[in-house]
């Protein structure tokens, strides 16, 4: 009696007259909700999936990860759009080596360490 | 072997969830989901279909539960309860008073009852494990459900009184 109620819960094929009749009384309307509930009560009590906590860190771990990426990959990409095209040209293009404000030169046979010699201090 | 490895993936989650009702115990059930693993490896052919195949893993599984409960000679499980989730003082009482109510059962309709309600085999995946019709299977487990909501009517009257989801599946 009522295991139509049961079939209809868990979407296996089901008579509907038999269904319409049982939900004609207000045991079986009554019974309907009931198995509603214990399905409720059942799922989340012992019965989690073992793999549950460990998803809920490897997706909280995964959300952290992919906003790390994209924080990283719009900082970039602002940067570049946002720098003056210049700056990198300037670089590249007008930046040469100073002036020197002095010149050595290397005279073979001569003492370089001799301090006696002119220019030494 | 690969076939066996996609199989046993696609198993796993509700292979699990049903052995932890079934021993009471969720390392319990991750070690002998392993066993059921090396013999599906061990298997030199597949059933054919996937209704089949899900019907022959949870046959295996059947078999080493119930071996499982031989050797333990575990017929009741109030001392091995699943630890609670953290901080979940009325979860922690649910799972108690859910696993004994399971235990109560007898034992194939504590099965048939866990592999419709947690591991989602249908009444003719249901009915290939367990050698039975899906006629029988529908009756089993409704008679499952009538005993379970004489043995939860606090946690039911409790669950009543808050918007449900009829979570037809």
């Amino acid at each position: 009696m009522h295991d139509v109620i049961s079939a209809f819960l868990d979407n296996e094929p089901f008579d509907p007259a038999e269904l319409s009749a049982s939900l004609a009384t207000p045991e079986g309307r009554d019974l309907l909700l009931d198995l509603v509930a214990l399905r409720a009560v059942v799922q989340p009590a012992g019965l989690m999936p073992v793999s549950a906590p460990a998803r809920g860190r490897l997706v909280y771990w995964g959300v952290a990860a992919a906003a790390a990426v994209v924080i990283l990959a719009s900082g970039y990409v602002v940067g570049r759009q946002s720098a003056p095209d210049s700056v990198a040209s300037q670089a590249a293009t007008t930046i040469t080596a100073p002036e020197p404000t002095s010149v050595f030169k290397f005279e073979p046979g001569k003492n370089w360490t001799d301090s006696t010699q002119a220019g030494g201090n | 072997m690969a076939e066996s490895h996609a199989l046993f993936a696609a198993c796993h989650e509700g292979l699990v969830r049903y052995l932890a009702g079934a021993v009471g115990h969720r390392e319990t059930a991750r070690d002998l989901a392993q066993d059921v693993f090396v013999r599906v490896a061990a298997a030199d052919t597949l059933p054919a279909t996937d209704e089949g195949r899900r019907a022959w893993v949870f046959h295996i599984a059947r078999n080493i539960a119930i071996d499982h409960h031989r050797r333990q000679q575990l017929r009741h499980v109030e001392g091995i309860v699943e630890e609670p989730a953290a901080g979940a003082a009325d979860s922690a009482d649910t799972a108690l008073i859910v696993n004994q109510a399971l235990a109560s059962l007898d034992d194939l309709a504590r099965d048939v009852f866990l592999m419709r309600e947690v591991a989602g085999l249908s009444y003719g995946e249901i009915a290939e494990a367990c050698h039975l019709t899906p006629d029988a299977i529908r009756s089993r487990i409704h008679r499952a459900r009538l005993q379970l909501r004489k043995h939860l009517q606090r946690p039911i009257t409790a669950a009543r009184a808050h918007p449900m989801r009829a979570g037809l599946r």
